[in-house]
């Protein structure tokens, strides 16, 4: 008779809270988060409609000329075949690639006739064909007009400030190109200068000049425009190479991308330099691929973050909110047994999320479908498709029912919801590194395990996060649901030990 | 008697290591009982350990043989209307209080019922539908009183149940706590007011930092205070001629006389010798037109236990 009566005022209890549970203004972005996938799922769906009509105007391609399309074939001959395309995109890619008949870095500038005198100078008008702005300068080598003999090696040298000490002037009249980088002359001055004493007038009749990829660094740091002078007096200077530069030329390659749609696939070819490089064929819809994202963001975003701060919102402020609201004492005053207001409150927060959430989990499922036609959606649901919407279901009403014990009980336990949301979060990510016992005492491991769709944990993610978001070994189904309900049942058991020494102290409550 | 009283035995609580109550033993029988003292003297302390909402230390109560740790009974015969001024955001009077009575297995015609009945007792009935934050602070400490009599309860527990109240509605409110307490029901509120438990209560506790100073009748607790001398205020035609003759007796320690020399006050350690004085006074041919006790109120129990804690 008592637990009949005890049942009866529970039930009363949760009916009065239930509108707390429900329309708490603490609470109402429960709201936005239970129906957050469906809202995307829509938009997703609505921008699928939007392309497929705009692939759809004019003429479909069919699939039998699509499948005909070879790699190598002209764009001309495919576009002569399977007539007009619904995109047609062309480009052109530019790189920079040293002249073909350029030595590596090494520049060499007749004087004929040889010109006589005494300084010559290297003055450097673009350090760079690239955004850099330094001057690299290996070897700067002067010679008559046999050809002979290097004049400048080893003569007194003067250049603009260098890089650093020891990349000076006198590194570009060593001898030395194999030095690596300290063996080279550099400067970061803008219009910067290198000039070579000869001692005394000499006939000039060549000279070389050794760039950065002379010795080993990119050609892209090769001097881009420089020009030589020479002069006796070291005042009247003579132009005796004009301003010139490594040969770097530009490379133009053709794109080309072609789209064809045959109502159901989307093909994209490219095309370089007329040839075709690449067919991708895409579904414009993909229920298959639909259902693995579907799986992804339910595991992913639905139980880890919907489901657990929309419980911490509805369970925590079933006992918080009354505290903050100073009410609490009211259902104390009442005559019932503590238990049995945690049963009543627990029971309100129960229905409440999980009307909200299993509705959330049947929009979504029913907006993904919406995006598909009628037959895919037949098929599915005579295949696993009944079996699918019952579990993402349960596993919603499950994971309220879990969650909403450990707020609940943290709500009676704690002031600060955010330090046990905490914990619980970092300890349901973390769960997959634990030991096995260990992962039995999470919630987030038995929802996963009653999840129909192995969430999708794509190869390139970071190992880490990875592991973070890949679900432990799964328990079955019947265990994951009594796994569930056991842990629930201890948490719940703790909380019914916290409220029967809760006391009302309201003053330290805010 | 036990049963039927609201026994304390030894009972202490502390806030972490502020005092709360310390070691209270006390026996509250049915009728109207104030707990008095300043504020923070434990007065509210005691009613909420009385319905559990906090829990003693040590020590044990039981309210009607009851404990408050067993809201489940206890609840059903105690009706609490506390100082926290606060009620959900979503109750009009009339849903606040039909919704505790469905807690209590009556159904919802019954609790209506009920509900109606309660508000009219306290004079809401006009505002039943309106929201109670919208309700003055004097609606507010009605409804709430209407809340803990709603079902009918044995023990009404009443913390300041006057504040706040129109002249007319505390009237008719101490007039409710009579009708209550000649029922034979428990009526015990608090209150800092001295001068309205003076007049409705049938004893009184008084309290001082967390400890019990005196409890009992008025008057009995009066005479327990023997260090104390009573006052009275004698009216007269020859108030300089009696006072003279008082003077005479070894009980009386002071006389005062009235400017007007129409009256006198009289202090005194034995209130029988003194009563016995007057007789004969009265007798010898002097015209005696009024005996006032001038401190038989809580007022002046409260100056004298109490003192600067006032």
């Amino acid at each position: 008779m008592d637990r009949q009566r005890r049942v009866k005022q529970a039930w009363t209890i949760a009916r009065i809270e239930l509108r707390r549970a429900f329309f708490s203004r603490r609470a109402f972005w429960v709201y936005g988060l239970a129906l957050f996938p469906a809202v995307i799922f829509f938009f997703y769906n609505l921008s699928i409609q939007i392309r497929r009509s705009s692939l759809q105007s004019g003429s479909l391609t069919t699939p039998a000329l699509i499948d005909s399309i070879r790699i190598g074939e002209r764009d001309e001959d495919i576009l002569a075949r399977l007539g007009k395309t619904k995109r047609d995109y062309r480009w052109q890619s530019n790189i920079r690639v040293r002249d073909k008949e350029e030595k590596s870095g090494i520049t060499t500038h007749k004087i004929d006739p040889a010109y006589e005198a005494r300084y010559v100078r290297l003055n450097i008008m673009v350090p760079t064909c690239s955004s850099d702005r330094t001057t690299r300068i290996y070897e700067f080598e002067v010679y008559g007009p046999d050809g002979a003999t290097n004049l400048a090696l080893h003569r007194p040298v003067t250049g603009s400030t260098p890089c650093s000490a020891d990349e000076g002037p006198e590194k570009a009249v060593n001898g030395s190109v194999a030095g690596g980088i300290k063996d080279r002359w550099c400067s970061h001055e803008p219009r910067s200068y290198l000039q070579v004493d000869l001692g005394e007038p000499r006939p000039i009749g060549s000279i070389v000049i050794r760039h950065a990829s002379a010795g080993g660094e990119s050609a892209e740091f090769d001097t881009c425009r420089f020009s030589v002078q020479a002069t006796n007096d070291n005042k009247i200077f003579a132009t005796v190479v004009g301003a010139t530069g490594t040969r770097l030329v530009e490379e133009i390659t053709w794109h080309r991308n072609l789209v064809y749609f045959d109502g159901r696939r989307e093909v994209r070819l490219s095309f370089t330099d007329g040839r075709l490089t690449a067919k991708n064929e895409k579904l414009l819809v993909d229920f298959e691929e639909d259902r693995k994202v579907f799986a992804g963001v339910f595991q992913f975003f639905y139980l880890r973050l919907a489901i657990f701060f929309g419980c911490l919102g509805i369970f925590m402020n079933l006992f918080r909110g009354e505290m903050l609201d100073k009410t609490l004492h009211f259902w104390f005053l009442a005559p019932a047994r503590r238990e049995v207001l945690l049963a009543g409150k627990y029971g309100a927060g129960l229905i409440a999320s999980s009307v909200i959430f299993a509705f959330g989990t049947l929009a979504c499922i029913a907006v993904l479908l919406s995006g598909h036609s009628s037959a895919e959606v037949q098929q599915y649901w005579q295949s696993a498709g009944s079996a699918h919407l019952f579990w993402y279901t349960a596993a919603a009403v499950l994971g309220c029912i879990g969650y909403g014990s450990v707020f609940v009980a943290a709500g009676l336990l704690l002031r600060n919801p955010i330090i046990p949301a905490a914990v619980l979060l970092a300890w349901e990510s973390v769960n997959g590194f634990l030991p096995a016992l260990l992962q039995k005492l999470s919630i987030l491991y038995y929802l996963q395990s009653l999840c129909p769709v192995p969430a999708p944990v794509d190869g390139d993610m970071p190992a880490l996060l990875r592991l973070l978001l890949a679900p432990a070994a799964p328990a079955s189904k019947a265990g994951a649901v009594i796994g569930l309900l056991a842990v629930t049942a201890v948490v719940l058991w703790l909380a019914a030990l916290a409220i029967r020494r809760i006391q009302i102290s309201y003053s330290t409550e805010a | 008697m036990t049963s039927l009283s609201v026994v304390f035995d030894e009972v202490s609580k502390f806030y972490g290591e502020v005092l709360g109550v310390n070691r209270v033993s006390m026996n509250i029988p049915p009728g109207i009982t104030s707990l008095v003292g300043p504020n923070g003297s434990g007065k509210t302390t005691l009613m909420n350990l009385m319905t559990g909402l906090i829990h003693a230390d040590a020590g044990t109560i039981l309210m009607r043989g009851i404990s408050p740790r067993d809201p489940e009974k206890l609840m059903r015969i105690t009706g609490y209307a506390t100082q926290y001024d606060a009620a959900p955001r979503w109750a009009t009077g009339f849903s606040f209080i039909t919704t505790g009575l469905l807690l209590f297995g009556y159904s919802r015609s019954e609790a209506e019922q009920q509900a109606w009945k309660a508000l009219e007792q306290v004079g809401l009935t006009d505002a039943a539908h309106r929201k109670v934050a919208a309700y003055s602070k004097g609606m507010r400490q009605r409804v709430r009183l209407a809340q803990a009599i709603a079902h009918d309860p044995e023990i009404i527990l009443l913390d300041e149940p006057l504040n706040g109240l129109d002249p007319l509605v505390r009237a008719g409110t101490i007039e409710l706590f009579r009708t209550w307490a000649n029922r034979g029901r428990h009526v015990i509120l608090s209150s800092h007011v001295l001068q309205e438990v003076d007049l409705i209560s049938d004893q009184v506790i008084l309290i001082a930092n967390g400890m019990i100073v005196a409890e009992g009748k008025i008057r009995d607790v009066r005479e327990e205070i023997q260090e104390h001398p009573s006052q009275f205020i004698v009216r007269c035609d020859d108030a300089s001629r009696v006072a003279s003759l008082l003077f005479d007796e070894d009980h009386v320690t002071e006389i005062r006389l009235n400017e007007d020399r129409l009256g006198l006050l009289v202090m005194t350690r034995d209130r029988e010798r003194f009563s016995r004085s007057i007789g004969r006074i009265a007798t010898n041919g002097h015209v005696i037109d009024s005996i006032i006790p001038a401190d038989e109120n809580v007022d002046a129990l409260y100056e004298y236990l109490i003192g600067e804690g006032k």
